[in-house]
């Protein structure tokens, strides 16, 4: 490892966040105004590469107010929580520039928990999941450079330590609300929500635990979401664009018409429950160990939530994709939507197969306080 | 320069993993949908490679080629932070060779079988496909030496055996027993999840060797660790209270029945008991839970079976009283014999499933065999109408386990009104979505 490894770290993350940011763009390119990608490509890599966590968290707040830009036609409310989680970043900065990292490591996991869709801060992002799915997705993105700057910047002290518990205790108790919602939900839109908020708590549960010590874990838990959610996103998408939206109540069948679609779906809603081979099955693993060490009974309140995800996500599948097959002009997949979608089933499978390839260096990187912050 | 043993495990392992993937890229980046031809000859071909895969491991075990190897396999670490580590270690003994050979050759013979059988099906591309997927499972189970890497070979086993269920996914019944077994496999999992994090902790390890040292844990810990390792067992292998996804799982293919709750995949409970016998060893109440679940299990399937009204189903039932009476035999100490009656009953089992379609026509020809009341008639005519009758309706395990999630599915509903209040009070939005 040594000094190689740690100036590897951030390319890694950088690379996912990349892949997951310009999905969307690849696979819908009417929609997008390259300006603005190149725009959400530069404060990605500002985030990651900076050296000072005030630019860091200012360059994480410029890319929420872009992501906003985006969803403000058609989800007001996700623009403003947005925005409300830009200023929250722009004031992490701040605490930062004032050396009060614990009002910052407080006011940077507010930010995390907008934009993740924590219950019950979930209203914005439950809108984008419903209405700008896309959108969404992209901003997974840079929620995933929002924790590496947390990790980085402001989990190194004694107050994110005292406040570790607490955040895995709350984590805990939002992923397993979010799981129970998830598997009353009676529409696809209501799937990717509940589902959206249980990975939240799961990855505040893993922030709790990061603050003990275990840095790697709670970001290869924020790449397994982004990466899971994100297809899942696309492809509910790909299905609403060429079926309106999806209630269970009416027929479903869409498989035999839509094949690939239905594949990929499944891929990544099992990527999302923790199914082996994926990411998601290392992290979740990785996740359970560490927060052992900080109670077990959220360790159990986790496992019995993804496996809640997991009976809703095939209910899911099932209402949708399978049954007697409904009859539709609309063609499968195409080759952009699914050269995307295997990029990133590529990504989530060389994560979950080696881990290391992010882990490694995450975990050397971040554990290390960063310069001028001792 | 890899050796003999690292490449029969890695091609008994890899090999069906293979060619799945080749169906599936098929499907997903081709124009047209793979033959029925290419997909038997990419997933034979993976299901060979297990095979030889499974017979160099043997050689191994054997010492054909050079000294016998026995014992964990080491192929580096999957994962590695501080002092947490999921090994990527195989275990290479006579229990994993023979389970992993058999569970081979079966899946080769299923195979060859259903090329036949289902040919000219809708879903005979996905057929395959998934059952190279299941095949990889459970050489991973069967070979797997730590418990990480054995949970990882379990859940591809119950996300294989889910999806056959749903095969014929056109009917609702199907697909409604599908979410059924499913559901009741991921909540038994959350108890062998539960014992992989708990072993880790206690015992520094969750090698499968690492258990040998499960008698210096105090008895409180042992036993529910035991508990939480027979939870998953009796949900796998459908023991009591979990029995009742089992007839519905011949919802799917007879070829899949038959490899799945005739052979493979009900046993795997057993294996699981089998393997982490040094935790039972120590627990003596845990073992004589299991004791009980098996013999109620099998009591309940033996009744079952001789009332049920269609053939499948009563053979699914006749393979679950054995199951339970194998679970028992385990739990009483008797490993060896469990293993041989296992192996036995899955390769009998995998026969009658396999001709469970010709039932009908071997009955017109051979005959009804008609028989008198039966001991508990002639003893007490009340009595065996009421356990007729439990028998008929299978205890209602259904209804009761219905029942006791229904206060949950209420909590769930709460919930979701709550935040639909709580998005309609804080949204912005006003347009329709």
């Amino acid at each position: 490892m040594g000094g190689e490894t740690l100036q590897s770290a951030p390319w890694e993350t950088f690379i996912v966040c990349l892949l997951l940011l310009i999905a969307p763009v690849v696979a819908s390119p009417r929609r997008t105004r390259l300006w603005r990608v190149g725009a959400l490509v530069a404060t990605l890599a500002l985030a990651l590469f900076t050296a000072d966590g005030r630019v860091a968290y200012a360059a994480v707040a410029i890319g929420a107010v872009l992501h906003a830009f985006s969803a403000a036609p058609r989800s007001v409310t996700g623009a403003a929580v947005l925005t409300v989680s830009a200023a929250l970043s722009l004031a992490a900065a701040a605490a930062i520039g004032q050396g009060t990292l614990t009002a910052a490591f407080v006011i940077s996991c507010l930010a995390i928990a907008l934009r993740s869709g924590l219950l019950p801060l979930h209203v914005g992002a439950a809108s984008m999941c419903e209405r700008v799915p896309l959108v969404q997705t992209e901003q997974l993105s840079s929620m995933i450079a929002l924790v590496f700057v947390h990790l980085r910047f402001v989990d190194h002290h004694e107050g994110a330590a005292a406040l570790g518990p607490w955040l895995v205790t709350y984590g805990a108790g939002a992923a397993i609300a979010a799981a129970l919602l998830t598997i009353v939900q009676r529409d696809l839109r209501g799937f990717y929500r509940g589902t959206t908020s249980m990975h939240a708590g799961m990855l505040l549960a893993a922030l709790g635990t990061a603050s003990l010590g275990n840095f790697g874990a709670a970001l290869l838990v924020a790449v397994s979401m982004g990466l899971a959610l994100g297809g899942l996103g696309m492809m509910i998408t790909s299905l609403e664009e060429r079926v309106g939206p999806v209630g269970f109540a009416g027929p479903g069948g869409r498989g035999v018409t839509f094949p690939r679609l239905a594949v990929l779906f499944a891929f990544f809603g099992g990527a999302g429950v923790g199914m082996p081979g994926t990411s998601s099955f290392v992290a979740d693993d990785l996740l359970l160990h560490t927060l052992w060490m900080a109670s077990p009974i959220a360790t159990i309140t986790v496992i019995l939530s993804s496996a809640l995800v997991a009976v809703a996500t095939l209910v899911t599948l099932s209402k949708v994709f399978l049954g007697r097959a409904t009859p539709s002009l609309a063609p499968d997949l195409g080759i952009r939507e699914r050269l995307v979608a295997v990029a990133l089933v590529v990504l989530l499978v060389t994560l979950g197969v080696v881990p290391g390839v992010l882990l490694y260096p995450a975990d050397e990187f971040l554990s290390g306080v960063p310069p001028g912050m001792e | 320069m890899i050796d003999t043993v690292h490449l029969g495990l890695a091609l008994a392992i890899i090999g069906p993993f293979v060619g799945s993937l080749v169906v599936g890229l098929t499907v997903v980046l081709g124009d047209n949908h793979p033959t029925e031809s290419l997909t038997t000859r990419a997933v034979g071909a993976g299901l060979g490679l297990s095979i030889l895969g499974g017979i160099l491991v043997l050689a191994s075990l054997w010492g054909l080629w050079g000294p016998p190897v026995q014992g964990d396999v080491a192929f580096g670490d999957w994962l590695r932070i501080d002092d947490y580590v999921i090994p990527l270690v195989l275990l290479v003994d006579p229990l994993s060779v023979t389970i992993a050979l058999y569970a081979a050759v079966l899946t080769a013979l299923v195979a060859r079988f259903s090329r036949t059988y289902l040919h000219k099906e809708p879903g005979f591309v996905r057929f395959f496909g998934l059952l190279g997927f299941f095949a990889t499972g459970t050489q991973l189970v069967a070979f797997s030496g730590a418990l990480e890497l054995f949970f990882a070979g379990w859940e591809v086993i119950g996300i294989a055996s889910a999806l056959f269920i749903g095969y014929f996914h056109e009917r609702d019944e199907p697909i409604r027993s599908s979410i059924r077994a499913f559901s009741t496999y991921r909540l038994a999992d959350a108890g062998l999840l539960i014992a992989t994090v708990t072993t880790f902790e206690l015992l520094g390890s969750a090698r499968f060797s690492a258990l040998l040292e499960a008698n210096t844990l105090p008895p409180i810990e042992s036993t529910l660790l035991a508990l939480m390792f027979l939870l998953s067992a009796m949900g796998k292998s459908a023991q009591l209270p979990f029995s009742s996804w089992l007839p519905r799982a011949m919802e799917g293919p007879t070829p899949s029945s038959a490899l799945f709750y005739g052979a493979v995949s009900i046993h795997a409970g057993l294996f699981l008991l089998l393997r982490v016998w040094p935790v039972f060893a120590v627990a003596p109440a845990a073992r004589a839970a299991g004791v009980a679940v098996g013999l109620a299990t099998a009591i309940y399937a033996a009744s079952a079976a001789r009332v049920h009204p269609d053939a499948k189903g009563a053979l699914a039932h006749a393979t679950l009283a054995q199951v339970g009476l194998i679970l028992a035999e385990i739990c009483m100490g008797w490993t060896t014999l469990a293993l041989t009656h296992l192996v036995c009953h899955a390769l009998l089992r995998l026969g009658q499933f396999l001709k469970a379609p010709n039932t009908i026509h071997d009955t017109h020809r051979v005959g009804h065999d008609s028989h008198g009341p039966s001991w508990l008639e002639r003893a007490s005519p009340h009595l065996a109408a009421r356990v007729y009758a439990a028998s008929l309706h299978r205890l209602r395990l259904d209804d009761r386990i219905d029942a006791a999630f229904a206060p949950v599915l209420g909590l769930a509903r709460a919930l979701d009104s709550t935040d639909r209040w709580l998005r309609r009070v804080v949204a912005l939005d006003r347009s329709p979505s």
